[in-house]
């Protein structure tokens, strides 16, 4: 059985660092990225299972982002984490067909969880 | 000019202070400081899990939740030092420092102070960052554990950069992270060609010259690295350049200091910086110069000596220097030693010591042939071992953590410690990651199951040690199970012993708790009966789950124990991580336990939960003092308004009650009250206790003649102004609040208590006085008090013929208990004297009375 695979996009390395090495022991492949830039342009070359994307950062934003992959693959699930969480932010993400939204700082468990049901497996 | 004189005149004299007269805005600051702590701990407590790993973060949410908690003790102090008269002003100045440090973390700012250059007994905590990991820990365990090691000064990280500036090779540090292997050998030549700057060469001559005067012209020093972090988390064995035998001379020094800092740069060392998550050219390093020992014997102590047995220590040892123990170039003498308070010698391998290495001053290092007679002679003697084996023990315990240590023993069989640091313990192969099937775990009996609260999760196993006495605390064996009615901050000093903690009663927020989140004792409070179901020495595991779930197991369910092996540690790989989590050690730990002990000093908090922890202890008692001084000026109260209310109670004590608020109900501006009309719920609490049938025996033995009428009829014409209360029976009362002075002949009681909703702002602090008597009889007395207050788990501090009791973070419920219990206990030990004719009556009489029998003939 090949690994899942997860994008994961947030403009501090840490977020990044941190879920990498937590899905990663839980067996998923996982590659991180500092802003939307990069992360589209990876998008082009390579489809993931699951992407998570920070709501606020310079350049591309998570919206921008989630808009982009909902054009490109219809299919992938996208769950968005915000340290600056608000009403207006979370009702476009849903009408943009956001899977999940997580204010920061946001427990590993249920960022876990919430792939699962991404993957249709929760 | 005359104005802005006045004006400040007036805010030290008057905005900023309490009028001495002012009880009722004393109380209010009282309570803002178990706000203020409250909101502290609260969000200690919240940063704590959030931090601990188990959530993504991003360094916003460090830097909010910070401010947040620093407004909180911010909040606290203000009041604190209102309510103490400004009376501990070091406080301020610690949270300060503290505030600075986290600052310095959040920012990734450079060196605090310009300091170059410090000895050892000077490096104080607040510098652990300046002198870098290694030479912080040696100083350490030179200051606090008072253990011997060489004579020593560290070049700090402040000198570092000032060295890197001199030279201009900032620049080139920051362009590293994209660089290959040839950019790091030119900059290891930059360093290595170096020049210093004036400053650094006078700091130092002056250290050297002070070194020579007390270790003589020909000492030689050992330069070694004292990066950040090393030693610590992480121990960067060996990545680092030591240079041996360097003579006490600026030059010499000097360059032995390029050569350590070069190293820093060296491609094996840059491999593991990266690792751990460093942008290379950022690890800072500071440098330790270090009086050599000429070592007769030297050597390494692991104090796990392996995986599957933690209970051993191992200490292998050579001739001479331990660089051929350290190389594993020798068959060094292996000592096993089991672990213990008294440590005991299982195991001696005597090794075919053919080479030792020896210090040729100027030559450097040599290594020779070992004479015949001592290849196959054990270096060490059983008291050595058990000697260092102690020393180990106790750098253990202080690290909280298995410690790979090197020591020497030099001619004159002086012993010094020369490193610790942590030793990563391998679990045994056979541990693999394998979830626990239901299947496996049906084969053990659930013993507890979710009734109760889970401070932190985690799984573990080890045998059941029943506390039945905080006197108890120092028998607590290593890696058990601790069972106890209620959690205790006192607990501190075994919980880096513990596998775990289960109490019956208890909060997840108070001091204990929140040692265990930061220590990772797995703990559930508040089971209401571990202490009923759980058998003392029986093994069992406990897994306590996020959320709230635990599951007890009769017996030791090891495919529990492995799964939880598996899981975490891989975070702290992480730099920013680890950068982040790291300010928690200025404000987690908990440094002053024990109120009653000598440190219990304000040069002693260190974080701010000890800063929590002094100020909590030192409001009650200044709370207390000013109510015993407003006792002699009383007319004045509340606006000249009459707060003061004589108590008619059913026995024989008259008892004035001051009502701060609450208090009392009904009969406000009356001169009377009665039992029914108190509403303090303390106070009625005590008195309750005190009106218990069979408590008030009026035919009691020493209740006769002029002891009699002075404490019952000495009560003020509380009619006449400014009637003087010294001494006499003075209750005051909020409805969650009492301090009551009672006093008996030449028995004085004081009751303090603090009795709300919240568990952790409760406080009982109870002090009896007694006299009269034969001295042996008033210590048999306290010992009979001692003994049933010991029961309900106070701090007790007897001295002579006084006793000091405290009890914290209990709930309601219980604080009325134990209220109830001490009312009863003022009432019967009044009159006991006469009949504490020996040590087994005291005994007696204390079982007696904790059943309820309230008889005094023998």
């Amino acid at each position: 059985m090949t690994k899942h695979s997860i994008m994961f996009i947030d403009d501090e390395k840490i977020v990044g660092d941190m879920a990498k090495l937590s899905f990663e022991q839980d067996g998923y492949e996982v590659e991180t990225f500092l802003d939307g830039e990069s992360a589209l342009a990876r998008l082009q070359q390579k489809r993931f299972d699951v992407v998570v994307t920070d709501m606020k950062m310079k350049g591309i934003d998570g919206l921008e982002v989630l808009r982009t992959v909902k054009k490109l693959y219809p299919g992938i699930k996208v769950i968005m984490i915000t340290a600056f969480a608000n009403l207006d932010v979370a009702i476009e993400a849903l009408r943009d067909d956001v899977h999940d939204f997580f204010p920061k700082p946001v427990k590993i468990k249920e960022l876990k969880a919430s792939v699962k049901r991404a993957l249709g497996e929760g | 000019m005359q104005k802005k004189f006045f004006r400040r005149l007036t805010e030290i004299l008057g905005r900023d202070r309490i009028a001495a007269s002012d009880l009722a805005a004393r109380f209010r600051a009282f309570q803002a400081v178990l706000d203020g702590n409250n909101r502290t701990l609260e969000a200690m407590t919240e940063m704590g899990e959030k931090l601990g790993g188990d959530y993504l973060f991003d360094i916003n949410y460090t830097k909010s939740a910070y401010a947040h908690l620093h407004a909180a003790i911010s909040d606290s102090l203000r009041n604190f030092n209102l309510l103490t008269d400004h009376q501990y002003p070091q406080l301020t100045n610690t949270l300060t420092r503290i505030d600075i440090l986290v600052q310095r973390m959040l920012s990734s700012a450079g060196p605090l102070s310009d300091l170059l250059l410090v000895f050892y007994p000077e490096i104080t905590w607040d510098l652990a960052e300046e002198v870098g990991g290694k030479n912080y820990h040696l100083a350490e365990m030179a200051n606090s554990l008072h253990l011997r090691v060489p004579e020593a000064f560290a070049l700090t990280i402040a000198a570092f950069a000032s060295f890197l500036r001199h030279n201009h090779l900032e620049g080139r540090l920051t362009g590293l992270a994209n660089g290959d292997d040839a950019d790091l050998t030119e900059l290891r030549a930059a360093i290595l060609a170096g020049d210093f700057p004036d400053d650094f060469r006078a700091s130092l001559a002056f250290a050297l010259e002070k070194m020579r005067a007390r270790l003589g012209e020909g000492a030689t020093l050992a330069v070694r690295s004292s990066a950040e972090e090393e030693d610590g988390d992480f121990s960067f064995a060996g990545q680092f350049e030591t240079v041996l035998n360097v003579p006490c001379r600026v030059d010499a020094v000097l360059n032995a200091y390029k050569e350590v800092v070069a190293s820093l740069f060296q491609v094996n060392a840059t491999a593991y910086q990266r690792q751990l998550g460093y942008e290379l050219g950022k690890l800072k390093m500071a440098v330790g110069c270090v009086a050599m020992i000429e070592a007769r014997t030297s050597g390494v102590i692991y104090t796990v000596a392996s995986g599957k047995d933690r209970g051993r220590m191992a200490i292998s040892a050579a001739w001479g220097l331990g660089k051929g123990v350290v190389d594993g170039l020798i068959d060094a003498d292996l000592y096993t030693v089991a672990k213990g308070e008294t440590p005991q010698l299982v195991e001696r391998r005597i090794g075919n010591k053919a080479q030792m290495v020896v210090n040729r001053g100027k030559e450097g290092i040599e290594t020779l042939e070992t004479p015949a007679d001592r290849r196959q002679i054990a270096c060490l003697n059983e008291a050595e071992v058990l000697d260092l084996a102690r020393q180990a023990q106790a750098i253990e315990t202080h690290y909280k953590a298995p410690q790979d240590i090197e020591w020497a023993i030099d001619t004159t069989g002086r012993c010094y410690i020369l490193q610790a640091r942590a030793l990563r313990v391998e679990e045994s192969a056979e541990e693999t990651a394998q979830s626990p099937k239901e299947a496996e775990l049906a084969g053990y009996p659930v013993l507890l199951r979710n009734q109760g609260v889970v401070v932190q999760r985690g799984a573990t196993a080890g045998k059941v040690f029943l506390l039945q006495h905080l006197d108890e605390l120092d028998k607590i064996p290593k890696g058990c199970v601790l069972v106890a009615r209620h959690d205790s901050p006192l607990f501190v000093q075994a919980i880096p012993f513990l596998n775990a903690i289960i109490t019956d009663i208890g909060s997840s927020t108070s001091h204990m708790a929140s040692i265990c989140r930061e220590f990772n004792i797995p703990t559930v409070v508040n089971t209401g009966q571990a202490t009923a179901v759980l058998k003392h020495g029986r093994e069992i595991t406990l897994q306590a789950r996020e959320g709230g779930e635990f599951v007890v197991y009769e017996g030791i369910v090891q495919s529990l124990l492995r799964e939880e092996r598996q899981t975490g540690a891989k975070l702290r790989e992480l730099y920013e991580f680890r950068r982040q989590k790291y300010i928690m050690r200025y404000i987690a730990p908990l440094n002053l336990v024990n109120p009653l002990e000598q440190e219990f000093v304000p040069e002693k908090c260190k974080t701010v939960h000890d800063l929590v922890r002094f100020m909590h202890e030192k409001s009650v008692q200044a709370l207390v003092a000013s109510a015993e001084r407003k006792g002699r000026g009383l007319g004045r109260f509340f606006g000249g308004k009459s707060a003061l209310h004589r108590l008619a109670l059913p026995i024989p004590v008259q008892l004035l009650v001051i009502d701060l608020g609450g208090g009392l109900r009904g009969g406000i501006g009356k001169k009377e009250a009665d039992f029914a009309q108190v509403a303090s719920v303390p106070l009625r609490a005590v008195l309750a206790g005190m009106l218990s049938p069979g408590v008030w025996q009026s035919e009691g033995a020493a209740l006769r003649g002029a002891d009699l009428l002075s404490g019952m009829t000495r009560t003020a014409d509380i009619t006449g102004g400014g009637a003087g209360l010294a001494g006499h029976n003075v209750a005051m009362a909020s409805k969650e609040y009492v301090n009551m002075s009672l006093r008996f002949g030449y028995h004085f009681n004081m009751l303090d208590c603090y009795c709300s909703d919240t568990p952790r702002n409760n406080h009982i602090y109870f002090r009896f006085v007694g006299g009269a008597a034969a001295i042996t009889n008033r210590s048999r007395r306290i010992s009979l008090m001692a003994q049933v207050l010991a029961e309900y788990g106070f701090a007790l501090k007897a001295k002579g013929d006084l006793l000091v009791g405290r009890l914290s973070g209990l709930s309601r419920e219980e604080i009325e208990k134990i209220l109830g219990q001490i009312g009863r206990l003022i009432g019967y030990t009044r009159q006991l004297d006469a009949r504490l004719d020996s040590d087994e009556a005291a005994s007696t009489l204390a079982r007696r009375f904790l059943a309820g029998d309230y008889r005094l003939d023998l």
